[in-house]
């Protein structure tokens, strides 16, 4: 599969997660090779919740999901909020949303002063057993896995029609 | 450092973060912390309260009322211009803190943040009102 990428926009993607991770939950948490979905030599990642947001701008839209495996979802909780849990609930739901929104909101302020034009979006958070995504879409999604002391989680970046190019001026209403 | 009995209102629509807002004003030496879940909610409180809410800690993007409308609404209001208070962004672009200087926050912390980070924040608030 030959597809074009823009690092720049990944990138603070990668370094809002990292730090993110350090700063809230007290983890390093350390980027591994990036891949698209769909390749035969994918590794299978399953995740017991996840957080998912809308990326609007005004060339491109598109998801960015953070999924995490259950034991490092609690992992994370616990040391963010100092207790001790030992399972998912509706209470513990919104952590998983709260932290893409801090890592959105960490790209999104690098992104904007390149030029591009992300707004601020309100995330969903789903829960399940041994869940799989898939995205529908002509465009390659990339999966931006991350390895920690907790195990192992994942990013998935998806845009629509294209991957981003680069920064575009929002249309003046 | 605020008294230990200043009546914190902290307010989020996120549990979790809520949760550690007042965990670490709790470490403070705070103790008397109430919560609202948006900016309506936390209006209410603070025209219903009897002990006057001595502490403001807000997230600025919420459903129904945002942080921002919470402040403007404060600081227009004779009864409760004065309360101190700090917002909490996942954004931090710089016409977003410019706008809430303006509206008169007292502080602003941008998320992620560690219970250092606040400490900080609530002692430059304490001693700017001192």
């Amino acid at each position: 599969m030959s597809v074009s990428v823009n690092v720049n926009f990944f990138k603070p993607f990668i370094d809002g997660t990292a730090n993110t991770l350090k700063v809230q939950c007290s983890t390093e948490a350390k980027p591994m090779k990036p891949y698209f979905k769909g390749q035969s030599n994918e590794p299978e990642r399953t995740f017991s919740i996840a957080a998912i947001l809308g990326i609007t701008s005004p060339s491109f839209t598109g998801t960015i999901s953070v999924c995490y495996p259950k034991p490092v979802f609690l992992g994370l909780m616990n040391r963010m909020l100092g207790e001790k849990y030992t399972d998912l609930s509706r209470d513990l739901e919104d952590g998983a949303a709260e932290l893409l929104n801090i890592i959105f909101g960490h790209a999104k302020r690098v992104l904007n002063a390149q030029g591009f034009t992300l707004h601020m979006a309100i995330p969903t958070v789903i829960r399940g057993e041994n869940m799989t995504s898939r995205h529908v879409s002509e465009t390659p999604t990339i999966v931006l896995p991350f390895s920690s002391d907790l195990g192992e989680f994942f990013l998935e970046i998806c845009t629509y029609p294209q991957q981003p190019q680069g920064p575009v001026a929002e249309e003046k209403k | 450092m605020f008294d230990p009995k200043t009546r914190v209102l902290v307010v989020d629509d996120m549990t979790t973060m809520r949760k550690l807002v007042m965990k670490i004003c709790t470490d403070l030496g705070l103790t008397d912390i109430t919560e609202a879940a948006d900016g309506e909610k936390a209006w209410a409180l603070i025209n219903t309260e009897i002990k006057p809410i001595g502490l403001v800690i807000s997230d600025w993007n919420m459903p129904h009322l945002t942080g921002l409308d919470l402040l403007k609404r404060v600081r227009a209001d004779a009864r409760h211009k004065a309360m101190p208070f700090l917002l909490v962004t996942a954004e931090a672009e710089a016409a977003q803190v410019s706008e809430a200087v303006k509206a008169g926050v007292d502080n602003y912390i941008v998320k992620p943040f560690n219970a250092q980070t606040l400490t900080e924040k609530l002692e430059a608030i304490h001693k700017k009102r001192s």
